[in-house]
């Protein structure tokens, strides 16, 4: 299927023994990730932008009934955990201990699971007074966490598929560095609901 | 050396037959596949703006309907904005940003045929819709409340919505790979401070598209919840707000106006100084204008938006910044000349258009100034000297520049020469045709004819105007048949190029044409900004150390971001049909939502993770290289 798995040239000698200039590059997926994450970034400032952009002038419905503090408190520390238990996995794995690492990964999908779970729990409890068509605050609440929540998923979505990879770092597919990429991304969507809280949850109830 | 183009040409030849067609990474292929495809958008969009000017070519015309014409201008701005003039650019881009910079390929290239594949089915999806007779039918703006479900019931405007989401996967993707690829891959040497000076614009308008399609994003999505699911975003009625799908749309728009000059003026920067025999004049200002029009790009939206009613404040700060721009794009537009002055131009076909892309960008720039002042756009708003404005920007900033760069790449992409004198014609007929269509609209607009009436009474006055406008459009849309003409019968007939028929200074031009599959045997170093005329070899190599060819694997040098020193070897992927079959998965999930099938949409979504997955997976058999 590919030219990666056809065989070795080896009948030229002076092919195969001429040294390479310099290491095998290591940080070509991080690059993609990193403007992925950029680009992302760019998406969740025009949702809060809209956000603010929709508030009328003298702020009304953000003191009107301020959404309710303690679940979204509760996902806060859940995702935030989660980053700590990944960035610990990722140590590991950098120590040479695999096992660690993916149980390490295996505890942060349960916790982005419990996450979602505790979203979709919440949300219950607000549709019962907030309907996403109610008003322009029901529209841009609900679509801002909400495609939070499918960040949440899709980085769920990769740390799975990192748990299913055989060798965490296969020794001479340097250009992925799969544990680390996927791990930029958890903790740039655990970066997004710092925000969300402080602007959509706290911000209110302050005032 | 027969061996080693043998051996080279096994490592990153693609397999044979169809498989292979579909499988190819190849930036080559795929940037050859951009070209093609968005030129048969641009000749789709000229169809279509000869359909337009045929009903306009008289008074109380009935030859479309009201709906028809709507659908039909729609679809011209659409095409023509976004499948068009954008990926062109990444056609030319595609293929000669790594040849340029003396890399092997761009640094994802399975992510570049992911671009291309969602790029054409986006472009079909869109298509699909003027088939059943629902096209988009609100301009390529599509400003609410005339796009909500209450004034635009059926398929329309989920269309709209629904293919600018999907096609912005394919540009997004896109940008990614250049930035990633300008930054790591340039050859040892080639200091940021000797980038040819297209890769300047290549990088600045990535970055935007990477800043500012969001916006688009956000608005589309907006669209869709606001029309299928109900929610309030551009409800009055419910806190919504009209004004802010025209804030996102345009924090994208503007960007996006630069996004589709910008590398054209780069290209011009290119070619000119060839055709000029002689570097360029300020090549520093030049590099630092063209990153400057783009942020400064940023914090000119607002002039789209002077007749909503806003502060004085704030349409002070955005007139002044609109008319900043015009500094940046005068540096470019006075170095471009002063080369001229300097040199000795070479009458080319390449040349002429580019001669005739500054004249009209000096007209759209000056009538775009006169724009951009607020009384006066308060008259102007919404006539025809908008539409001649934005013409002669994006048809000459855009077209005229993309023929200039065909005339000049032409012999690189195919070996062979064009006809120039069947060239320099068909720059006349379209450089005439191209002013007697849009000129007049400027006296239309100042007539008052507003933009996308489908007709207009007898004795309005603007009769005549139009009918210039009309006959100017048959003879644009002819200079561009001549061109297409020349292009394809040349593929046969054309004189062989060689190398370097124009005595050329990039690297591009130091290898064979059309180049092999590895483009260079040796890796390049380069010394300075004109390096097929200096005096260092670029290819030297005598001991073979950036041959890359140990054990049958794709490689290729990655240097440092600012000075280019050699930093590692990447390992290149084969190729594959991966890409493939996600954009096809993409495709059902943007039907599945189009035609409302959750159920769908979830497997589609589903076997796009799959594919992705099985895109990225390590492969088993992997020789030992390091």
């Amino acid at each position: 299927m590919s030219s990666l798995a056809r065989p070795l040239d080896d009948r030229d000698e002076s092919a195969s023994r001429r040294p390479l200039p310099a290491p095998i590059d290591e940080r070509r997926g991080t690059a993609a990730m990193t403007l992925f994450i950029a680009t992302e970034a760019a998406l969740f400032l025009m949702l809060f932008f809209t956000y603010f952009y929709l508030a009328p002038g003298d702020w009304r419905w953000l003191t009107e009934e301020p959404p309710k503090l303690p679940l979204a408190l509760t996902m806060l520390a859940v995702l935030v955990t989660s980053s700590v238990v990944l960035h610990w996995a990722e140590k590991k794995e950098r120590a040479g201990e695999p096992r660690r690492a993916r149980a390490g990964i295996g505890a942060t999908v349960v916790l982005g699971l419990v996450f979602v779970a505790i979203q979709i729990f919440e949300y219950r409890d607000h549709l019962k007074t907030l309907k996403p068509w109610t008003d322009a605050y029901g529209s841009i609440f609900y679509t801002l966490t909400g495609i939070h929540g499918l960040h949440v998923v899709t980085g769920l979505a990769m740390l799975v598929y990192v748990l299913c990879l055989p060798v965490l770092r296969p020794a001479d597919r340097a250009p992925f560095s799969p544990l680390h990429n996927a791990g930029l991304y958890w903790h740039f969507v655990d970066a997004v609901w710092v925000l969300i809280v402080a602007l959509v949850y706290v911000l209110p109830n302050l005032r | 050396m027969a061996g080693l183009e043998q051996r080279l040409e096994g490592i990153w030849g693609g397999e044979p037959g169809i498989r292979g067609w579909f499988s190819t990474v190849d930036h080559k292929k795929i940037g050859l596949r951009y070209l093609v495809t968005a030129f048969l958008f641009l000749l789709v969009g000229g169809i279509e703006a000869l359909i337009l000017r045929t009903q306009l070519a008289r008074a109380d015309a009935n030859l479309l309907s009201p709906e028809a014409y709507n659908q039909i201008f729609t679809m011209h701005g659409m095409t023509m904005i976004f499948w068009y003039a954008s990926p062109i650019l990444s056609g030319f881009g595609n293929y000669l940003v790594p040849l340029m910079i003396g890399s092997r390929d761009m640094a994802y290239p399975r992510l570049n045929a992911f671009s291309y594949w969602v790029f054409v089915l986006s472009g079909l999806f869109l298509y699909s819709s003027l088939a059943i007779g629902q096209a988009p039918h609100a301009g390529w703006f599509a400003y609410v409340p005339y796009t909500t479900s209450r004034y635009s019931p059926g398929l329309n405007m989920d269309f709209y919505a629904l293919a600018l989401l999907f096609l912005t996967i394919s540009t997004t993707a896109g940008a990614i790979n250049f930035i990633a690829t300008i930054l790591r891959m340039r050859a040892p040497g080639m200091a940021i401070s000797r980038m040819p000076l297209v890769m300047y614009s290549t990088l600045t308008t990535s970055l935007s598209v990477v800043f500012s399609l969001p916006a688009l994003s956000a608005a589309c999505v907006f669209l869709e919840l606001d029309r299928r699911w109900g929610t309030r975003f551009f409800d009055v009625h419910h806190g919504g707000q009209p004004i802010l799908w025209q804030h996102l749309f345009w924090f994208f728009g503007h960007p996006w106006v630069y996004i589709v000059f910008l590398p054209a003026t780069g290209m011009i920067s290119m070619l000119l100084p060839v055709f000029s025999r002689r570097p360029i004049v300020g090549y520093p200002y030049v590099a630092v204008a063209t990153v400057l029009t783009a942020v400064v790009g940023f914090g000119v939206w607002v002039h789209h938006m002077f007749a909503v009613g806003m502060t004085q404040l704030s349409m002070s700060f955005f007139s002044a910044a609109s008319m900043t721009i015009s500094l940046f794009s005068a540096v470019q537009v006075f170095a471009w000349i002063a080369t001229l002055w300097k040199g000795r131009p070479v009458r080319t076909a390449s040349l002429l258009f580019a001669l005739g892309f500054i004249a009209a960008l000096v007209i759209g720039g000056l009538n775009g100034i006169v724009t951009a002042v607020i009384p006066v756009d308060w008259q102007l708003h919404a006539t025809y000297f908008i539409v001649a404005h934005l013409h002669y920007v994006l048809v000459g900033a855009n077209v005229f520049p993309v023929f200039a760069a065909l005339y000049y790449w032409y012999p690189k992409f195919t070996g062979r020469m064009l006809d120039e004198r069947l060239g320099k014609a068909s720059f006349w007929v379209m450089f005439v045709g191209f002013n007697v269509t849009f000129f007049p609209m400027h006296v239309t607009g100042l007539l008052g004819m507003p933009r996308r009436i489908y007709t207009y009474p007898a004795g309005s006055g603007w009769e005549s105007w139009n009918v210039a406008s009309s006959a100017g459009a048959v003879i644009l849309s002819a200079g561009i048949l001549m061109s297409v003409w020349n292009f394809l019968a040349s593929r046969r007939a054309g004189a062989l190029a060689g190398a370097n028929p124009w005595n050329a200074d990039t690297l591009e031009w130091a290898i064979p044409s059309p180049p092999p599959s590895y483009a260079f045997e040796h890796l390049p170093t380069v010394r300075t900004r004109h390096p097929l005329w200096d005096e260092w070899d670029e290819l030297d190599d005598p001991s073979g150390e950036r041959i890359l060819d140990r054990g049958g694997r794709r490689l290729t040098l990655v240097t440092s971001i600012l000075d280019a020193r050699p930093k590692a070897v990447a390992t290149m992927p084969g190729d594959t049909l991966t890409p493939l079959w996600a954009a096809l998965a993409l495709t059902v999930l943007f039907v599945a939502l189009l035609l409302r099938i959750p159920w769908v949409a979830l497997a589609a979504l589903l076997l796009t993770a799959l594919a992705s997955a099985a895109w990225l997976w390590p492969e088993k058999e992997v020789a030992k290289i390091a």
